[in-house]
């Protein structure tokens, strides 16, 4: 792998995601959501009474939720809308390319399938980071705004190990778009990877708590208290799994691109 | 002459089909070689093979002077049939965006990139996005980006089978000033281009090599002297005419000169074995037979008469 040759790929994603406003509308949908759910949970109370069509004289008591609460509420949106806009914009990353024919000619120049898959990723991920650090915090500020501040720590874990829960199945949209020669097909199978590991890890939770499912779980708890954090015992195989499929994701990738570079 | 790529039993099977069944074939240093074929004869995957976009199922591919540990593709500049590139790139963005993926540095990229834009005549378009070039320029800037590094090899694939007859004159323009300076290999199926630009060529025919050497060669090897004689369009004309192609195989006086004779609508075709002879006693023919003609023409036969005898269409 040649660093100026993945820099120059990677670059060119970047100057695609500008000028396709990708890295402008994508950021933007997060933090909107971001914002959305603190708001929400504040004025809750007044939302229900202007347009909830309640009898006259209706007395509406709803707690505030701790300010942990919204924060995880939030995870929980972007865990949905946010990964769906995100497989949304990179179903085509490769198989796009590929389809118009423009992978032949970039890769009969000496770089090798490693590179050029890798560029895509970083490019991904760049891209995926910024926009759930912005959202994330644009929720964090508003909800000390509105509710509570909640500690750095909890919010930076949380953060982290959400990132990685969007890395993990970005690989797979990365991966099943170049195994596949269609991108809506890419991004419904990785999306319905997500949904069925969501599903699989709160429906049996004692068994599945080593896969990458569970990771979603482990950072709803991350930012409600540190101190409880530490009583999941399979904590560190869930991360370790996921870090090793997420490699393997990218090593199938190239792999998959190298036994059909081009259509036809 | 130095042999700069050696392709020898080269094989691809797609599922069941033999696209390409055992294709061998030299490129020597500095001359300009054509793939000829008609359709479906294996010349894409011919080319896609070489350029490493392929497989062979089999087969081996060579090129000479390549240090150990560098890839073979450095040595290539590509040029496919119909390039796709980014659109929302400019030409010139693009051009430095394929130099730098060759490893040139990014000064060396720039400057390389503004030398052949110009070159290719699209100095003027540089700055310009490419989803909104013509057929032509995106031609054009496919032949920019394959020669940014320098290649020793120039392989195109049907480089002006897509292009209007303006720019198919641009482009053969430029690669007649380009096989100056590099070695090219191209596939057509357009006679007139191959006969126009290349010193060797390589028929192909269902995936096997029909006839190759070089084209002077090939010319004299297999030029014969060919009279053509347009009939006019009268029942009479035609008569003889259909009458003389079954006469000249049994009569011993044609025979002796004319190797072979086919009526394809209103024109007979005549290979001959000695022109003085057959023009001689043709013209005797016509006027005694009072055939009414449109055009007589002795010449020989070209590339595409010996093209159309090898693919046995």
């Amino acid at each position: 792998m040649n660093a100026g040759k993945l820099l120059t790929l990677v670059q060119k994603e970047w100057l695609e995601l500008l000028r396709s406003f990708k890295l402008i509308w994508v950021p933007l949908v997060f933090v909107v959501l971001g914002i959305m759910q603190p708001v929400t949970s504040y004025y809750m109370p007044v939302i229900l009474e202007k347009a909830g069509n309640m009898p006259e004289g209706t007395v509406i008591e709803i707690p505030l939720p701790s300010g942990a609460q919204v924060l995880a509420d939030t995870l929980s949106q972007f865990g949905v809308m946010g990964l769906l806009i995100l497989a949304l914009s990179f179903m085509g990353t490769v198989s796009g390319e590929r389809n118009s024919g423009a992978t032949s000619l970039v890769l009969v120049k000496p770089i090798s399938f490693g590179t050029y898959i890798a560029a895509k990723w970083i490019s991904m991920m760049t891209l995926t980071w910024g926009a759930l650090l912005l959202g994330y915090a644009a929720s964090w500020y508003y909800t000390w705004l509105l509710i509570e501040q909640v500690a750095f720590g909890p919010f930076l874990l949380s953060y982290i190990l959400f990132g990685l829960w969007f890395t993990f199945i970005l690989t797979g949209t990365l991966l099943f778009s170049t195994l596949l020669r269609s991108a809506a097909g890419a991004a419904f199978s990785s999306l319905g990877l997500a949904v069925l590991l969501s599903l699989l890890a709160g429906l049996m939770p004692k068994y599945l708590s080593w896969s990458p499912g569970s990771i979603t779980g482990s950072a709803y708890q991350a930012v409600q208290s540190l101190e409880g954090f530490d009583a999941l015992a399979s904590f560190g195989w869930s991360i370790g799994i996921t870090v090793l499929l997420i490699g393997a994701g990218l090593i199938g990738s190239a792999a998959m691109l190298r036994r059909s570079p081009a259509l036809d | 002459m130095n042999r700069l790529l050696q392709v020898e039993g080269l094989v691809k099977t797609f599922g069941t089909t033999q696209a390409v069944k055992g294709i061998g074939f030299n490129i020597k240093e500095g001359r300009c070689t054509a793939l000829l074929g008609p359709n479906g004869a294996g010349k894409t995957t011919t080319i896609r093979m070489l350029t490493g976009l392929l497989k062979p199922t089999e087969g081996k591919i060579e090129f000479q002077g390549l240090r150990p540990g560098e890839d073979q593709r450095s040595l290539l500049g590509y040029l496919p049939q119909s390039p796709a590139f980014h659109n929302w790139m400019s030409g010139m963005e693009y051009a430095v965006y394929a130099g730098k993926l060759c490893g040139l540095s990014a000064g060396e990229a720039k400057s390389r990139a503004k030398e052949l834009l110009g070159r290719v005549g699209l100095a003027d378009a540089a700055n310009r996005k490419i989803g909104g070039y013509s057929g032509g320029m995106k031609q054009r800037l496919g032949l920019a980006q394959a020669l940014i590094h320098r290649p020793r090899l120039l392989v195109m694939d049907e480089p002006v089978s897509a292009l209007d007859p303006i720019g198919r004159r641009e482009v053969l323009g430029i690669l007649k000033e380009l096989k100056e300076e590099t070695t090219v290999l191209f596939s057509t199926h357009v006679l007139h281009d191959a006969e126009e630009l290349c010193d060797d060529v390589v028929i192909i025919q269902s995936g096997q090599v029909a006839l190759q050497g070089s084209l002077s060669q090939i010319q004299s090897d297999h030029r014969r002297p060919v009279i053509e004689l347009k009939l006019e369009d009268k029942e009479s004309s035609m008569e003889w005419a259909r009458s003389f192609v079954e006469r000249h195989q049994t009569d011993d006086a044609w025979r002796m000169i004319i190797e072979d004779a086919h009526l394809e609508d209103r024109t007979l075709r005549l290979t001959v074995l000695d022109m003085e002879k057959a023009r001689q006693a043709l013209t005797e023919e016509l006027a005694k037979q009072r055939v009414g003609f449109v055009r007589l023409e002795a010449g020989y036969s070209s590339l595409e008469d010996l093209f159309m005898k090898v693919v046995g269409a």
